[in-house]
């Protein structure tokens, strides 16, 4: 097949009318494999590049036929191949939907561990015509994001921590390259969505999300930065995976807003949980 | 000590209107149990109401125009007066006549004189809901009332008694009503004065003052101004549900406009007053109106009642059948605004209808022209209908197509011994021939007679036709289109599906295992795994599925059966894919089925999708599955839709819904009702619905207060909740 349709990559899923991965309605391909390991990672399928089984015991019926696979939902497969081709197929069907804003967000897991994938994915949008986004955690040299970044409409990236040794804990790996792959990007004139998970404990400190939201607004081509206070969706997960992951704790709206008030007098626009933030 | 009180606002007086119509709610349940229907805006009924009807024909039932309109008479006379010092009109109904005719030793059909009895194992074969004895359900012309007013539509009635000899009963009914009308409308003439004498309040009186001239100018003459326009509608709306439940009401931004414009030119109308009359209007009756959509020149017709009607309609804060018409040309502002509504006032209202779809789909019928089609308005349930020359009969007329799937499945088990999915499409398409064919013959009988046994003689005043040819609208309506609705597509797509993945396909199953276990309900062995597997396969609506391509191979098969089946006087059927509130009947006359579904259990929405369709439950998947199996006529295959409430505070929430809106219409989606819920609010009402009486859903194509709901009925619509999220 031409143009690059046949490559392959290994997916998570591929979620129709997703309504958080960038502006207007989209479609959100989570690629699986991921080269951070964040302590708090909502979705803990998505880094390792092999393929894993979920087990939800509740909706075991005790067939006793587990070899022969469940259809129950109790074991579920995570991980499968598709090809650029494939995934076009899913993606246009949602193309009548979006509007003046909405496209195709590569999220994962990391779409830049599989780069030859993510940038023939991006091209087959860019030749239908469709608005392309990435949600990367830029952790990665800046050779390979200056070639993906003249392919994106928008680049949705995490600001975790502005300490590098802070950084470097919770994720596994320093933020220095994540800075500098912030600035590329904006040097490219690519439009940025910024992100802050705010762990509690962990990183809900004034100080730390001030000098984040500083960064931010050095940023040229920043649409916003937005504020995600933690959930614990991904313990649920990674147990369901046969793994443990931390549960932390979820800042208080009011903590929310004090970041969020502290972030908008760097004079950019902020939101928290997707909701635009005013100090009214 | 003179207390000085301050002067109520407009908006202030509709807010104590809405608490008292939650009160109402309450009492209204306690007097008639759960409904499982429209909130149509009735009263309670005070204990000293009593009515038994005054007159039957020989067979013993509500029969024939005469008995119809001296009934009418009798129960609107005993209606009593209900003038509210709050609002600017009055009137306002408590009981149908529909429930006496049905209450009568031979109800609604007169079996006696017109029996069906070789029809009626066809309707139990095939669960068809046949339409004989039903009523209303079409559009009245409201340009008609309005310019004539009911003393011109009584000179009108005596014009032509004379010009037609020989259909003396006709007209004396016809006449009898409008009488009716005219006499309510005194008495409620004679309240208000009496009011007026005690009332102290300097808002509440100018109010009255003005609610008194209303009603005096329109007994007789035509409405002049915007609130007569608005009273007479009362009036109308009023009557023609007390006489049969009609809820059509108009194009009401468009209809009110030439009063709207010359009040305001004259200085007698605000916006402010025209809000309130129009909240008024909606309080009193709940009939369905649409708005904005554009003239047959394909131009814009929102104006400024389109914007008055929605904030009224917040004003009221209830449910509000009004419908927003969709088109390329109407501004998306407007529509944003619209669809803002449904998120600030979480009431299920507006909902939306798609103008291509409807006005493209409704061209194919013979001799139907673009004025016509673009002048067909979405005026009930799910459907629409030409004011004042339709008598579509749309909502009434249904084949319950799993039933439908039953019997060719279980005929094919028995018969052949290598079933195949090709097979039983051959043999469910031969069975949806001939219950097309034997819902035809009944549509005919019923057309042929229902003007003997109950003649639409409110509605006949505002159709083109009737008084000038002594017809009822059953006789005479010009455009000759006649609705017939399929349900449980998705039941049938899904069995379909799951037979030929899992044992065509797969071939992890045998045709006899899955009947063993569909028959048993799947209580034999293995029994639910085998459900499981049958569950898990690919989904209508699921994305291009095996299961979509059945729904669109089934719709195909639906429409050109309907549009093909001949009608006596050159009518036509055209089709559509809608349940109403009939799913949990429906289920009941149903064994299990080979999507999963247990026996007897409720069979899918409308043309929705069976929960669990697909796991992320994209409502682009749902939007563009159900936008694919449009019958295509002019008729609605509706998509419903739930969405949580946090949506609209986010950024670009709004814009997003409409641009699924707008693609869902684009593509020739017809109707969308939507729900707005709140999660918690409605789980707390579905365990005790009196702690929310002023939650309200749209079940289906109508909204009710979730109060009035049997418990079956709550947890369908919490239950489609749930997938939604």
């Amino acid at each position: 097949m031409e143009n690059g349709y046949d490559i392959t990559g290994r997916l998570v899923s591929i979620q129709r009318c997703s309504v958080h991965d960038g502006p207007g309605i989209r479609t959100t391909v989570f690629v699986k494999g991921c080269q951070l390991d964040c302590a708090w990672c909502h979705n803990p399928e998505s880094i390792a590049f092999e393929e894993e089984e979920f087990f939800y015991p509740e909706k075991c019926i005790h067939c006793g036929k587990c070899a022969e696979g469940c259809y129950a939902g109790a074991r579920e497969k995570c991980g499968r191949e598709m090809s650029v081709s494939q995934v076009m197929e899913e993606v246009l069907q949602d193309r009548p939907y979006y509007g003046d804003e909405g496209g195709i967000t590569i999220s994962g897991g990391e779409p830049l561990c599989q780069a030859e994938f993510t940038g023939a994915l991006l091209d087959a949008c860019r030749s239908e015509g469709i608005s392309t986004g990435m949600e990367s955690n830029l952790c990665v040299p800046e050779t390979l994001i200056k070639d993906v970044l003249p392919k994106l409409d928008m680049l949705m990236a995490d600001c975790k921590f502005w300490s590098p040794e802070l950084h470097e804990k919770w994720t596994g790996r320093s933020n220095v390259s994540i800075i500098k792959n912030f600035a590329a990007a904006a040097a490219a004139g690519v439009p940025i969505i910024m992100r802050t998970p705010v762990i509690g404990g962990i990183n809900d400190d004034e100080d730390e999300i001030g000098k984040i939201a500083e960064f931010a607004a050095s940023l040229p081509t920043l649409k916003y930065y937005e504020l995600l206070a933690y959930h614990p969706l991904g313990v649920g997960k990674a147990e369901a995976l046969g793994k443990k992951q931390e549960r932390f704790s979820t800042p208080s709206g009011e903590k929310m807003k004090r970041l969020a008030e502290i972030a908008a007098g760097c004079g950019i626009e902020v939101l928290i949980n997707s909701k635009r933030y005013t100090n009214d | 000590m003179i207390e000085v009180r301050p002067m109520l606002t407009y908006e202030e007086r509709m807010k104590l209107l809405h608490d008292k119509k939650v009160q109402h709610t309450f009492e209204k349940r306690k007097q008639q149990g759960y409904t499982d229907a429209d909130d149509y805006g009735t009263v309670p009924v005070p204990e000293e109401y009593h009515f038994e009807p005054v007159a039957y024909s020989i067979e013993g039932g509500l029969y024939g125009a005469m008995v119809n309109a001296l009934n009418f008479a009798a129960i609107m006379d005993a209606h009593p007066v209900y003038v509210d010092p709050l609002e600017i009109m009055c009137g306002r109904w408590r009981k149908m006549l529909t429930e006496y005719r049905e209450r009568s030793a031979t109800g609604t059909w007169n079996k006696a004189k017109y029996p069906y009895d070789e029809l009626v194992p066809w309707h139990k074969k095939y669960g068809i809901v046949c339409g004989i004895g039903s009523d209303s359900h079409c559009a009245p012309d409201f340009t008609i009332g309005l310019e004539l007013g009911f003393g011109g539509l009584l000179e009108k009635i005596a014009r032509y008694k004379e010009i037609n000899p020989g259909h003396d009963e006709f007209y004396d009914a016809e006449r009898i009503c409008v009488e009716a009308i005219q006499r309510t409308i005194d008495r409620h003439v004679e309240e208000i004065k009496h009011q007026l004498e005690t009332e102290e309040r300097p808002e509440l009186r100018e109010t009255l003052e003005m609610m008194l001239h209303a009603n005096e100018n329109i007994r007789d003459k035509a409405p002049q101004t915007f609130l007569e326009a608005c009273q007479w509608m009362c009036w109308y709306n009023v009557a023609t549900r007390i006489y049969d439940r009609d809820g059509a009401g108009c194009q009401l931004d468009v209809i009110l406009l030439p009063y709207y414009e010359r009040d305001v030119a004259a200085g007698i109308l605000s916006d402010d007053l025209a809000r309130f009359i129009l909240a008024d209007l909606m309080l009193i009756e709940t009939h369905y109106y649409q708005i904005s959509g554009v003239d047959e020149n394909d131009r814009d017709q929102t104006n400024k009642l389109s914007y008055l009607i929605l904030e009224a309609a917040h004003w009221l804060n209830s449910s509000a059948n009004v419908t927003v018409r969709m088109h390329p040309n109407v501004d998306r502002e407007f529509l944003k605004k619209a669809v803002s509504y449904l998120f600030i006032d979480k009431m299920a209202w507006p909902r939306f209808c798609g103008d291509n779809g409807l006005v493209d789909g409704f061209m194919k019928n013979r001799g139907v022209d673009k004025a016509t089609a673009r002048s067909r308005i979405a005026v009930g349930c799910n459907w629409m209908a030409v004011p004042g020359r339709e008598f579509p009969m749309n909502d009434c007329v249904k084949i319950n197509i799993a039933k439908v799937f039953e019997v060719a499945y279980d005929e094919m088990m028995a018969e052949n011994a290598e079933p195949s999915t090709r097979d039983l499409m051959d043999r469910f398409s031969k069975h949806l021939k001939l219950a097309v064919e034997k819902t035809a013959e009944g549509i005919s009988f019923h057309l042929a007679h229902q003007h003997d046994v109950m003649p639409e003689l409110i509605i006949n005043l505002m159709m083109q036709d009737t008084i000038e040819k002594g017809e009822d609208i059953t006789q005479c309506a010009q455009v000759k289109t006649v609705g017939l609705d399929g349900a449980g597509l998705a039941v049938v797509a899904d069995s379909f599906a799951a037979l030929e993945q899992r044992v065509e396909t797969d071939k992890v199953l045998t045709w006899d295992k899955v009947y063993e276990a569909v028959k048993s309900d799947f209580t034999c062995e293995d029994g639910e795994r085998i459900r499981m597997m049958l569950q898990s396969s690919p989904r209508y609506c699921g994305g291009d599925t095996i299961a979509d391509q059945w729904a669109r191979r089934i719709t195909d098969v639906w429409s050109d059966y309907v549009t093909n089946q001949p009608m006596e006087a050159d009518r036509q059927l055209i089709p559509g894919w809608f349940s109403w509130s009939n799913t949990i009947m429906f289920g009941e006359m149903v064994g299990a089925t080979p999507n999963g579904r247990h026996a007897h259990k409720p069979i899918s929405h409308g043309a929705n999708p069976n929960p669990g369709f697909r796991k992320d439950g994209a409502v682009t998947a749902q939007a563009n599955g159900i936008a694919r199996v449009q019958p295509g006529y002019g008729n609605t295959a509706p998509l419903q839709l739930e969405f949580d409430p946090r949506m609209s505070m986010e950024e670009g929430g709004l814009d997003r819904v409409l641009d699924i809106l707008e693609a869902h219409v684009n593509m020739g989606g017809t109707l969308i009702n939507i729900n707005i819920l709140d999660g918690k609010k409605l789980m707390e009402a579905n365990e005790n619905p009196d702690l929310h009486p002023d939650l309200v859903v749209r079940v289906t194509g109508f909204t009710a207060y979730f109060i009035s709901l049997s418990p079956e009925f709550r947890q369908l619509v919490v239950d489609r909740f749930l997938d939604g999220m």
